[in-house]
């Protein structure tokens, strides 16, 4: 865009030391920005000078600042705790449509078994739930696993993001207790939908558990836990 | 009944920022650190915990600085409730952004110094701009060119002071207007009543040799 002559290395220092100062306005000011933000060397020089000039501050008059920015900041930063609620809403759906499912099977069975002929349909099998929450706190994960489909599906609460460079993992604990079985990477922003494997499906029932532990971004590379377990559940039928 | 590894295992790798037992090892890391006071290796930690999500931590740190911070916005700005707003920005990035603070190459004060000079510079570009030109403006601050990566050894504050000293007085003074004032060159020159280049070559000037005399 420019149609300037290039810089030499003094002007271009010199430019450095006007955009760290604030001195430029308009077009010059977003030609330097520009500038800066494509140019590493650039944007070095005009950190250098801001640090250079950075103890003038210390002359500035320090003056308390009212109460209420603490209050909006808090506000800002706090976690938003409607999001377990919500989650936990709608593990109630769930539950109630699983038994709205299981009246209609009675029903239906009722009506099958006061007619003469045809055989009991075989029990469906059910929704399983695991609440995964750390010892005493609200949950923070959720799995749902539909023995019939075989699709697991597990959902984080709202701030249940890992930090960064790490990730968390989730694992299956049989209910016969032995090794858990990792059972991948989980997202903490997207539904996490997982087909489970028929030998391991076995496991996934009723007095299993799920637990979610802190692992480096490739999962754990022992394959199994390495880090700390943030949220763990037993899984219940829905 | 589980049989998982126990809660505060020893991570083979980097920081957890995750847990309460973190903050040790933050402490211990800030106080590696061969500069700074002990407020600063204090305020080091408390920003290695807020980039690990501790609230108590970002508490510590507000108090501990926003009377700093808050005067520098009001300078800048003149405005009190301009500077609540831009102070209230500031520590909101702080909370989102303190995993970008390095201890080993700048101060915690300065850093936050710095972020909240930065903003108060932006909403008084934006306070300036036309209309039209606002959303440029901001979009240019949000790249973060003037992101403070500042490195300790240049804040030597006396060689500062002493070579700021050394400049013709119109020089510095514009100098310290605009980095303390948010003067621009247009700002700067309608105040001392001289033409826009002259202003800029007394800059300029004051710059160069500033420069010279801080390398030496």
């Amino acid at each position: 865009m420019s149609t300037r002559p290039p810089l030499s290395p003094e002007d271009r220092d010199v430019l450095a030391a006007e955009l760290a100062l604030g001195l430029l306005d308009g077009d010059d000011h977003a030609e330097a920005a520009a500038l800066a933000g494509r140019d590493p060397e650039f944007r070095a020089a005009v950190a250098g000078w801001t640090a250079r000039l950075a103890p003038m501050l210390d002359e500035v008059h320090e003056t308390a600042p009212p109460d209420r920015v603490w209050s909006r900041i808090e506000a800002r930063i706090a976690p938003p705790p409607s999001n377990v609620v919500q989650l936990r809403r709608r593990v109630n759906l769930w539950r109630g449509y699983s038994l709205a499912a299981t009246a209609i099977a009675a029903s239906l069975a009722l009506v099958l078994v006061t007619r003469p002929s045809p055989p009991p349909p075989p029990a469906a099998p059910q929704t399983l739930v695991a609440m995964m929450q750390s010892e005493g706190g609200p949950a923070r994960l959720v799995a749902t696993y539909d023995p019939q489909t075989r699709r697991l599906i597990v959902q984080a609460a709202a701030g249940m993001a890992p930090a960064p460079g790490h990730a968390h993992e989730l694992w299956l604990i049989p209910a016969a207790g032995g090794k858990p079985h990792p059972m991948g990477i989980v997202s903490a922003t997207a539904p996490n939908k997982m087909d489970v494997p028929m030998p391991m499906a076995s496991d996934v029932r009723e007095g299993a558990a799920f637990a979610v532990s802190v692992e480096p971004p490739s999962g754990s590379p022992t394959g199994l836990p390495t880090g700390p377990v943030i949220a763990q559940g037993k899984l219940t039928r829905a | 009944m589980l049989i998982l590894a126990p809660r505060h295992v020893p991570l083979p790798y980097g920081l957890p920022p995750l847990f309460p037992s973190s903050l040790t090892r933050c402490m211990l890391r800030a106080m590696d650190a061969p500069r700074g006071s002990e407020e600063g290796r204090r305020l080091a930690a408390a920003l290695a915990a807020v980039a690990g999500g501790d609230r108590d931590a970002m508490a510590l740190l507000y108090r501990r600085t926003s009377a700093k911070l808050y005067g520098i916005c009001l300078r800048l700005l003149g405005s009190e409730a301009e500077a609540e707003e831009v102070l209230q920005e500031t520590y909101v990035t702080v909370w989102r952004k303190a995993a970008a603070f390095d201890a080993a190459r700048a101060s915690p004060v300065t850093w936050l110094a710095v972020l909240a000079r930065n903003k108060a510079i932006d909403r008084l570009r934006a306070r300036r701009a036309p209309a039209e030109d606002l959303d440029a403006a901001l979009d240019v601050a949000d790249e973060g060119p003037l992101a403070p990566e500042l490195i300790e050894k240049a804040q030597d504050r006396h060689r500062l002071f002493g070579c700021l000293a050394e400049l013709e007085e119109k020089s510095a003074a514009a100098i310290r207007a605009a980095f303390l004032d948010g003067l621009s060159y247009p700002d700067l020159a309608t105040r001392e009543g001289v033409p826009l280049p002259t202003m800029k070559s007394w800059i300029r000037r004051g710059l160069i040799r500033l420069r010279g005399c801080l390398e030496r």
